[in-house]
């Protein structure tokens, strides 16, 4: 498929024009052209360098004029290599030569087979049209509007950043019509067992493009759109959007859990940083905003359920979410393919929020709050976890839950944290009782309330955090069916893998790989820490536990049955991070994790993975995300040169 | 924890007294007591709190209300009045603590305060300062003021230096108003006279300059009046810097209030001079390179630092941004891209921006090594190869990381290029012109692979051993400053040290044959394992120390490199020679741009700051509430500096440790 790129523009410029921007000649005519090209142009500078070499040095300035810099990549051996600009009659861009000379530039990488034209042909954002074909419902139709004027909005947002670059003389900008046919499901929502493939075709037919997307869900119609965003790229050179002429991919997911966790409570994250979050997930099609809202540190997340616990627990009033936020990021998630899975965790993990009940007459909703020496009543600052014994907080926790499912609109996959209780604050008031019973307990009692807020019914999943509860023997007393258990041990810890062996179904996020905030030291002290080092791209890229052997062989646990693995999910915890730092942070970070749950392609991180990444950060940056950088630009501007 | 005891308690007790209701037992098998105590309906409120009583005895104490309402589904509070609004209280030897309850409406007690930069600037020895000046003595009090209700008065500066501190003074009065997020909505009246005196009518910022100063802030009725006296503008400025430490906005962090209101300590004397006269920051703009917005921004942030160096590694073999009128083929084959050079216009504003914030402007041509990019044009031009090795594919056989690149010593005219770009940077700098001429990791495999080099050494009568090339390479440093002092001479300088950082050629043996000692000032980036310090210190060189294990700041992202944080590079310390002229921190761009600077480099350089201008033997425990101040502090003048802690623990000193 690959012929011919770089005179793609070239041909353009130079003015033969129209839509035969590049003739469709046989690779090894091509080749043959580019050697005798290539020997004409070597032989022409030997000749023009003997002459000067014998001759006085030329004077240093007043050559050019000025001092610009320019640059042109062309494609040679299936890589692209920088040359001054003044070495060639033409110029190619480095994002064109980048989608037109040897590997594709799709980020996470199709699953299924994948074709592309080597040539491209101008477009421009207001020359994208969508035709709904087909679609199971009127919501269905109507979100997959929304979400191709989100495609659109992309594409003008790139198209903003051609600024006052001269216009090349590439002809007028096609038409592209997006055929989009949803056959399936009737929910618009990113669910559990939601069909997220799809099929897309581009085909030039006359002198418009023309885009099938066919898939078996709104999400699986949405990722196709951004791959096809992914097809299209800014030429500086050019001024304009360019596209590949024609293009087919099948894709579909390897794991339908793609997740990315925010910590709003250690530090407060204003609703902006979110929405950009959302919407740089999109563009690497993770499908799972895990949002850690509250902790003993603050409870940032105003309801109306229960206005006290924000208006105790927020940093302050400048540090809410009010419930039109919520919704504004559930709105803006679910039409990117995304859920937003809002944790209240509970019991332990609590904090000021939970210290009005006594004044309320409801006695203590919560022990231990701040209390000193905290490291004995808690893994950090400040200490604070709910009374198992009060009804109360079971009549809060189910409002809680209530609102949580009605704000997000998911009600098959439930977070109830559950995670790091100390025994010894329990212990304290309830000498009666083993800790661990109390926790078991708790457990039930919320999950009780749960079902009662979720209409009477258990969600699909239920997700705790890897926990001594998650231990044996404790473990076994877990309903299999009713819970899931997000592992965050180590991955060589054995309970880590005791859980996967006890066929629960699991969300993977460990520590050692996929936290993304260890490496920075401690907050506490000047050591190091208690997870560093920091995880490169790299590694979390090439972290595959799935494939590690268990007992029954890779992936499969001790009753013979399969590891239930649902996914992954990358944990950002903010004790050391805020508002200004999160995107550095987390991306390109968490674009390696979401390739890894997509793609999961058996191979590292190889040097097209490096490349691909390379102009991912690009789409990310042009999106508005300050993504940190993978290497050098030196290393950008000579692709292969620093691998 | 022994803090808990004076405030809480003493709280806790009063109200116990109140209330005839108090009970208390003990329950447990570990030494916890629990008090319960029932109070009137005005006491809704539930401490926590702690007596150390041998060891953790533990006191949880609840007071709690009756209320007339115990349905839970009656209780919702209206949104509309929801407020979680805090105060914070000082204890002087503590630091601030939140209160435990949000409150309604404005406190008036003492030591209560409505924003937590404001409860920082009066509490603690020191308040808000960063960095710690020698001596302060501040008054628990503040007075409201306005930015435009200050005067200055420059009466008593020399002429010569008065343009300049009028340009400083407009500097901290747009700093003051940043405070507020740049709108002090609570205008007063209240006057305030800013005195400057400043002895000497000198400009130049070296090793030498006196950066002392002192400070005196006064209120007598409705005015306020402020002294600052030094010897030069840029003691002055620092006096400046420390004026606007001593000032905060009443607004909390997490409001959403638009009311804003500018409080200044009613007296304060400060006595304060720096403990080394060479603090850097290095940063790399050629591995990645840095917008001049991102820089002056950096720059504001080594100001509020007092910070006086900047370092600037412009050059490497990645690529080449810095424009020569002299020389237009640096850019035209070694910038990424036209939008990405520093224009010699935009280069000379830079520098006047950091002398007005007493930042002195280091430019680094590294050289022989990490030059590439930006030299591979020598050969069309008739030069020959000006640099060898340039781009080659081979890398980890020629250079450290791609891409490779080396000077070619062999070739002449190499310095003849070189004069010409010192030619422009000898017009850019301010006089004495401060150069570093980098000199590290030359990699001799590549310039073994010269062909022409090793004719040269055999010409030479040099072997091509590591003595041979050390020899070499000592050569290329001779020669090059010799055209960089010609430029200075022909500028009407006179010779000045320059700076090179540490290398194979700076060690103890071969340091004394080829470096002499008063013209190279040697920056030691060796780890804190190395002896070389110490020995260049015996040797008689003049030395500036950037430990790499430990003032890297790209350190933890790659390899097997740690990362420091703020602590462990406060903890830090440099041996107090007159030959040790101070340190430097670095940013190193490979893995960095403009996208993560701010977070990268803030506050962990200001504890470097810190240490280079206070070096206080207290750790970083004390440091720590004023760290978290000028982390506000540079919040508010537009960087974005990572957090230290959980906004909980910024909110409650010293209950995270």
């Amino acid at each position: 498929m690959k012929c011919c790129g770089e005179t793609g523009v070239r041909a353009a410029r130079s003015g033969r024009g129209g839509a035969a921007y590049c003739a469709r000649v046989a690779r090894l005519r091509r080749a043959l052209l580019l050697l005798a090209a290539a020997a004409c142009t070597a032989a022409a500078l030997l000749y023009w360098r003997q002459q000067t070499d014998g001759s006085a040095t030329r004077p240093l300035h007043n050559v050019f004029s000025g001092a610009e810099p320019e640059w042109t990549w062309l494609c040679r051996n299936e890589r692209c290599e920088r040359l001054p600009a003044a070495e060639m009659s033409s110029l190619q861009s480095l994002p064109t030569c980048n989608m037109l000379c040897a590997s594709t530039q799709l980020w996470p990488q199709p699953t299924g087979p994948v074709s592309l034209a080597t040539a491209a042909v101008p477009v421009s954002a207001a020359g994208f049209a969508l035709e709904v074909i087909a679609a199971p419902t009127h919501d269905v139709a109507d979100h997959l509007e929304d979400a191709f004027s989100i495609l659109r909005e992309d594409l003008r947002t790139l198209e903003r950043q051609i600024g006052d670059t001269k216009r090349g003389d590439i002809g007028p900008a096609h038409e592209v019509i997006v055929r989009v046919s949803v056959n399936g499901s009737q929910d618009v929502r990113m669910r559990i067992d939601t069909d997220e493939s799809y099929k897309l075709s581009l085909r030039p037919e006359g002198s418009t493009l023309v885009a099938h997307i066919t898939a078996q869900s709104f999400c699986g119609a949405r990722h196709g759109f951004e791959t096809l965003s992914q097809l299209v790229w800014l030429d500086p050179y050019a001024g304009s959007l360019l596209i590949l002429e024609a293009a087919t991919v099948d894709d579909a997911p390897r794991f339908r859990y793609r997740g990315l966790l925010l910590d709003t409570a250690r530090n407060y994250f204003p609703i902006g940083e979110i929405m950009r979050t959302i919407d740089a997930m999109a563009a690497c099609k993770l499908n799972t905003f895990h949002w850690h809202v509250s902790d003993s540190q603050s409870f940032p997340l105003r309801l109306k359920s229960a206005p006290q616990l924000a208006q105790h627990g927020a940093y302050g009033p400048g540090a809410v979410y009010t419930t039109e936020e919520v919704q504004a990021v559930v709105r803006r998630a679910r039409l990117r393919g995304i859920r937003v899975l809002l944790e209240v965790d509970a019991p332990a993990h609590v904090g000021r929020a939970w210290a009005w009940g006594p004044q309320a007459g409801l006695g203590n909703l919560a022990f231990c709050v701040e209390v000193e020496p905290w490291s004995a009543y808690c893994g950090e600052p400040p200490c604070g976890q709910l009374n198992p014994r009060n009804p109360h907080v079971y009549e809060i926790l189910e409002r809680i839950y209530a609102e949580i499912i009605e704000l997000t609109g998911v009600d098959e996959i439930f977070h109830l944290g559950g995670d790091e209780v100390s025994e010894r604050c329990w212990s304290q008031y309830f000498n009666d009782t083993d800790p661990r019973d109390l926790w078991m307990d708790f457990t039930r009692r919320a999950m009780r309330a749960l079902e009662r807020a979720n209409g009477g019914k258990a969600p699909e999943m239920t997700l705790l955090w890897s926990s001594r509860l998650t231990r044996s023997p404790y473990l076994e007393r877990l309903d299999v069916k009713k819970y899931g258990i997000q592992v965050w041990g180590a991955s060589r810890w054995p309970e880590s893998r005791a859980v996967l062996d006890a066929g629960f179904r699991s969300v993977i996020s460990h520590v050692d790989a996929w936290y993304l905030d260890c490496g920075f030291g401690s907050w506490r002290d000047s050591s190091d820490g208690h997870c560093g080092p920091y995880r490169s791209w790299q590694q979390i890229y090439e972290h595959r536990p799935w494939v590690e052997e268990s007992s029954g062989g890779p992936g499969v646990g001790l009753t013979g049955e399969s590891w239930r693995i649902e996914g992954g999910e990358a944990c950002q915890w903010s004790e050391q991070l805020a508002a200004g730092g999160l995107d550095a942070r987390v991306w390109p970070r968490a674009a390696a994790l979401a390739e890894r749950l997509w793609s999961d392609r058996a191979e590292g991180a190889a040097a097209d993975v490096y490349l691909r990444l390379d102009t991912q950060r690009a789409r990310l940056r042009a999106r508005g995300v300050r993504p940190a950088p993978l290497w050098p630009r030196w290393c950008t501007h000579n692709p292969h040169a620093c691998l | 924890m022994e803090r808990k005891d004076k405030i809480i308690c003493g709280i806790l007790l009063s109200q116990i007294l109140k209330n005839t209701h108090g009970s208390c037992w003990r329950v447990g098998s570990d030494s916890t007591i629990v008090i319960v105590a029932r109070a009137g309906p005005l006491l809704a409120s539930q401490y926590v709190c702690n007596i150390k009583m041998g060891w953790h005895w533990v006191l949880l104490a609840s007071v709690l209300v009756h209320s007339a309402r115990s349905d839970v589904h009656g209780l919702k509070t209206n949104p509309d009045t929801y407020k979680p609004s805090w105060v914070y209280k000082c204890d002087p030897e503590y630091g601030c603590e939140r209160s435990d309850q949000p409150s309604q409406g404005h406190v008036n007690a003492t030591n209560v305060f409505k924003s937590l930069d404001l409860c920082r600037t009066v509490c603690g020895r020191f308040g808000g300062m960063w960095p710690r000046p020698v001596t302060a003595s501040l008054s628990q009090n503040t007075i409201k003021i306005h930015p435009n209700s200050i005067r200055f008065d420059f009466r008593d500066v020399p002429l010569e230096a008065k343009e300049i501190l009028v340009e400083m003074t407009h500097i901290t009065i747009a700093n003051l108003v940043a405070e507020c997020a740049g709108n002090v909505t609570d205008v007063v009246a209240t006057p305030v006279v800013v005195r400057l005196t400043v002895k000497s009518p000198s400009l130049t910022l070296t090793w030498d300059t006196n950066e002392e100063y002192y400070l005196d802030v006064q209120s007598k009725g409705d005015i306020v009046t402020v002294h600052i006296s030094a010897e030069t503008v840029y003691g002055a400025r620092h006096g400046l810097e420390t004026l606007t430490h001593l000032t905060a906005s009443d607004r909390p962090v997490y409001s959403t209030e638009q009311r804003c209101g500018l409080h200044i300590l009613a007296a304060a004397t400060v006595r304060d001079r720096p403990a080394y006269g060479h603090r850097g920051l290095v940063l790399d703009s050629s591995r990645n390179f840095m917008p001049m917005v991102d820089i002056k921004r950096t720059i504001d942030g080594m100001a509020a630092t007092k910070m006086n160096v900047f370092h600037w590694h412009v050059t490497d073999s990645h690529s080449f941004p810095l424009e020569s009128k002299s020389v237009p083929q640096f850019t035209k084959y070694g910038a990424y891209s036209p939008h990405e050079l520093y224009r010699t216009e935009e280069v000379q504003e830079l520098i006047q921006y950091a002398k007005v914030r007493g930042v002195r402007v280091v430019i680094e041509i590294d050289s022989p090594a990490h030059a590439g990019n930006g030299w591979q044009w020598g050969k069309d031009y008739g030069y020959g190869d000006l640099a060898v090795c340039v781009n080659a594919e081979s890398w980890r056989q020629l250079c450290i990381q791609p891409p490779c690149g080396q000077l070619n010593p062999a070739n002449q005219a190499v310095y003849r290029v070189l004069r010409r770009l010192y030619k422009d940077i000898v017009d850019l700098l301010p006089k004495p012109a401060l150069f570093h001429v980098g000199g590290d990791e030359v990699h001799l495999g590549c310039w073994n692979s010269s062909e022409e080099i090793v004719n040269y050494m055999k010409h030479k009568g040099l072997d091509t051993d590591v003595e041979g090339f050390i020899s070499l390479w000592a050569e290329f440093h001779s020669k090059a400053l010799q055209k960089w002092d010609e430029e200075i001479l022909a500028s009407g300088g006179e010779k000045q040290p320059v700076l090179i950082w540490s290398s194979e050629l700076t060690q103890p043996g071969r340091i004394q044959n080829y470096l002499d000692k008063d013209r190279y000032i040697i920056e030691v980036w060796e780890p804190l394992s190395s002896p070389l310090l110490t020995q260049l210190m015996r040797l008689g060189y003049k030395t500036i120390s950037i430990p790499k294990d430990i003032w890297y700041l790209d350190h933890g992202l790659w390899g097997k490199t740690k990362y420091s944080n703020w602590r462990r590079m406060y903890g830090h310390l440099l041996p107090r020679e007159p030959t040790v002229l101070g340190g430097e921190v670095a940013l190193w761009s490979e893995y960095i741009d403009a996208q993560a600077l701010d977070t990268r480099v803030w506050p962990r350089a200001a504890a470097v700051g810190e240490r280079l201008w206070s070096d206080l033997r207290s750790g970083f425990a004390a440091a720590e509430p004023r760290m978290q101040r000028h982390r506000a502090r540079l919040l508010a003048r537009g960087l974005r500096p990572d957090v230290l802690t959980p906004a909980w623990c910024a909110n409650h000193d010293s209950r995270c440790f």
